[in-house]
């Protein structure tokens, strides 16, 4: 076992997880941005953005991430219109494609837990804050919110454990994240395995803790998993 | 040529090409959806025998596959898989590298992934199952095998249905990586055409409706095949 | 008590499609009235009361709480909507409402679901609610448990939550939809107990239920609806004793108890 090997490698790796770490959280967040927007013409009641809404679900779920991918990447830039728009300045950069895909992406993944969630908020109790004489904003941010998040924790944890692997992806479009640098020292080394697995133990850590974390997160805000007070 | 004549099926046109690439891709998601459904059986069959060391190597194998990413398992699949190959090979006389197909390690992959997560719906399948059923049948005297082939498989697939649709979605999905081992499937077509005709974006755009319509096909049928699996059950929901 | 009833509706009407549910139902509640709704199933009574808070929007009719009216408009389609949804959320904040199903929010313990409205809507300071919202909690017999979440309670305590949490809003009238018909029975005697209390009191309410008990000891009038109209109204004593309306006593009479 070469240890000085094994270390350099895993210190090359870990050079490389700012990148991924990155692109993971910039394309959650704006991807939660776009969903909530998706989530809030889906529930609109007007027709002509729900249906919107639910095209949109359909076309980023039931395709590829891959071929997404290449479509902002490959497709869009070689379009002259885009390339004499404004959205050039954005788009010509490799890490701002990976970062838009990923996030359109994941917003449909996110658009339907939250719309699995509002959806199990109990009605009787929306009545009730309505009864109160609730206004509309209000009671989505006192009753409506609180209930559809702890509904909807399991499956966004989920969502951004398959978001941190989905990262690897940006390594097929030339960004220098953890995936890509375990190719390129396979490459120069022709040691096959050890950079993957070392890789894959970094992935796997990470997601774990993102796991435990919502986990937490889930047990705090539950209080009927909790023992009644004495 | 103009654009939508790309895609047509004369000489120079790519529809035929893209068509293959999808026969492909439906393929290489069918063999790795089969071969996720042994390793999901084996993994949960594991998981539900009660005895602690294969109930954790079936929960590692679960959370370790779940954990990493795809794309990664294909390479290791497809690097690991020429490997042991050519190792297995050589020790038996054979000189030289033996490479494995692209289609087997690709379907293999794409199994090794779906297995991780088919194990969950097979295990949630099987504990849904009504007891009662199988007492009845126990009690007939049926033997194991018998018991197993005529009661608990044919109820554990009608309660994993929904399931193992969505999963076969991500199959297919998941079956565009495969593209970096070279295999001809629609992802590595559309990348070919892309290329060679510069033009990425009809491309890939063409690629991914191709995808969806694959995807909007195969759920249709698999809610047929669900309505069909289901008729006469008594279900949870209304 | 002032001369200006409590509560009066006109001539309510409420149709669902093609089913036309309420044909015509007023009611007036002076201070300290209590008014039982009875009636079989189909026959508009939860509508009723459901459209007084407009939790259901009434086709036609006039609500006036506390000498308020309701105000009310045609939108484009012909359908009635109320015309300010100011008016309409104070109002609420005015009425007091008992589910059948109590709806006490499950994220919150029983303390701050008593807290969440008189602090949110009525914004009033959190000293006095709180001060109050423990008053009212001892009243319903529910001090001990103030820190527990509504998944921890018997349905009775949960029900007895709910009705303090309605008190807390200070409500000019009190509005009751089957409030003990989603109970056990062992459970519904401590809920009616909570009633009584609160009508000995001299609080106004509005009770729909299937107790007959409570409708024939407790209340001041009942009021009996079948099939969308007011068939029968008075005094308990005389309603129960040998109504003229013949629905009325074949009504009591499928009803036990």
């Amino acid at each position: 076992m070469d240890f000085d090997f094994i270390s350099k490698t895993f210190v090359r790796l870990l050079a490389a997880l700012p990148l991924t770490l990155s692109v993971w959280f910039l394309s959650v967040v704006l991807g939660a941005l776009i969903a909530a927007g998706v989530t809030w013409m889906r529930v609109s009641g007007v027709k002509p953005l729900e249906w919107f809404a639910r095209v949109y679900v359909l076309v980023f779920r039931g395709t590829p991430l891959l071929i997404q991918l290449f479509v902002v990447y490959y497709g869009l830039a070689s379009l002259p219109a885009v390339r004499a728009s404004f959205a050039w300045g954005f788009l010509r950069d490799a890490f701002n494609c990976a970062v838009l895909a990923l996030a359109l992406c994941t917003a449909a993944y996110q658009a339907e837990i939250f719309r699995g969630a509002l959806l199990a908020v109990p009605h009787g109790q929306v009545e009730a804050a309505r009864a109160c004489g609730m206004s509309r904003l209000l009671m989505f941010r006192r009753i409506i919110f609180p209930i559809a998040l702890r509904h909807g924790l399991p499956a966004y944890s989920t969502e951004m454990i398959s978001m941190v692997k989905s990262t690897a992806l940006v390594s097929l479009v030339t960004l220098w994240d953890v995936m890509s640098i375990a190719l390129k020292i396979r490459n120069d080394t022709l040691v096959t395995y050890l950079p993957l697995i070392l890789a894959g133990a970094i992935y796997f850590v990470f997601n774990y803790i993102i796991g435990a974390g919502f986990l937490a997160l889930e047990r705090r805000l539950s209080p009927h998993l909790r023992p009644r007070p004495s | 040529m103009g654009d939508l004549a790309i895609f047509g099926f004369g000489p120079g046109g790519w529809g035929l090409a893209l068509l293959e690439g999808a026969l492909m891709t439906l393929l290489v998601s069918a063999c790795g959806l089969l071969i996720g459904g042994a390793i999901g059986g084996l993994v949960a069959w594991a998981r539900l025998s009660g005895k602690l060391i294969a109930g954790g190597v079936g929960q590692a194998y679960a959370a370790l596959f779940r954990g990493l990413p795809e794309l990664l398992i294909v390479y290791f699949v497809y690097f690991g898989s020429s490997a042991l190959l050519t190792g297995a090979a050589n020790a038996l006389g054979h000189e030289g590298f033996v490479g494995v197909p692209s289609f087997a390690a690709g379907a293999l992959a794409v199994g090794v992934i779906s297995g991780a997560y088919q194990a969950e719906v097979f295990r949630a399948a099987y504990l849904a199952m009504s007891r009662g059923e199988l007492e009845a049948a126990v009690s007939v005297g049926m033997n194991r095998a018998l018991l197993f082939r005529r009661i608990i498989a044919p109820q554990v697939l009608r309660f994993a249905l929904p399931g193992l649709g969505n999963l076969w979605q991500v199959a297919l999905k998941d079956s565009s990586l495969i593209s970096v081992t070279g295999l001809t499937e629609l992802m590595r077509i559309s990348q070919v055409g892309a290329g060679s005709t510069h033009r990425p974006f009809a491309f890939y755009l063409g690629g991914a409706a191709l995808y969806l319509v694959m995807t909007i096909a195969t759920t249709r049928f698999f809610d047929v095949a669900e309505a069909r699996a289901t008729r006469g059950m008594r279900r949870a929901t209304g | 008590m002032s001369a200006t009833p409590a509560l009066t509706v006109d001539t309510m009407h409420k149709s669902f499609g093609q089913l036309e549910v309420l044909r015509g139902v007023s009611l007036t509640a002076k201070d300290g009235d209590v008014i039982s709704i009875l009636g079989s199933s189909g026959s508009g009574k939860s509508t009723f009361l459901r459209c007084i808070n407009l939790l259901e929007t009434p086709d036609q009719g006039v609500v006036t709480v506390a000498g308020e009216t309701i105000k009310m408009r045609r939108r484009g389609d012909g359908r009635a909507e109320p015309a300010e949804r100011r008016q309409v959320d104070r109002i609420r904040s005015e009425l007091g409402m008992v589910f059948q199903s109590f709806n006490l929010w499950s994220h919150l313990t029983v303390l701050e679901n008593l807290l969440e409205a008189p602090l949110h809507v009525q914004k009033r300071p959190r000293a006095e609610c709180m001060e109050e919202a423990r008053a009212l909690l001892a009243k319903v017999g529910m001090s001990e448990r103030e820190n527990y979440y509504p998944a921890h309670l018997s349905g009775g305590q949960q029900q007895r939550a709910a009705i303090a949490r309605a008190l807390a809003m200070r409500p000019k009238v009190m509005l009751f939809d089957e409030p003990t018909s989603a109970l056990d029975p062992e459970l519904v005697g401590e809920v009616l107990r909570v009633m009584r209390a609160l009508a000995e009191e001299g609080r106004t309410m509005l009770v729909v239920t299937h107790e007959m008990s409570f409708a024939r000891d407790v209340s001041t009038r009942v009021m009996f609806l079948h099939q969308g109209l007011v068939e029968a109204e008075g005094p308990p004593q005389e309603l129960f004793s040998g109504s003229t309306s013949e629905r009325f006593r074949q009504f009591i009479s499928k009803e036990r108890g």
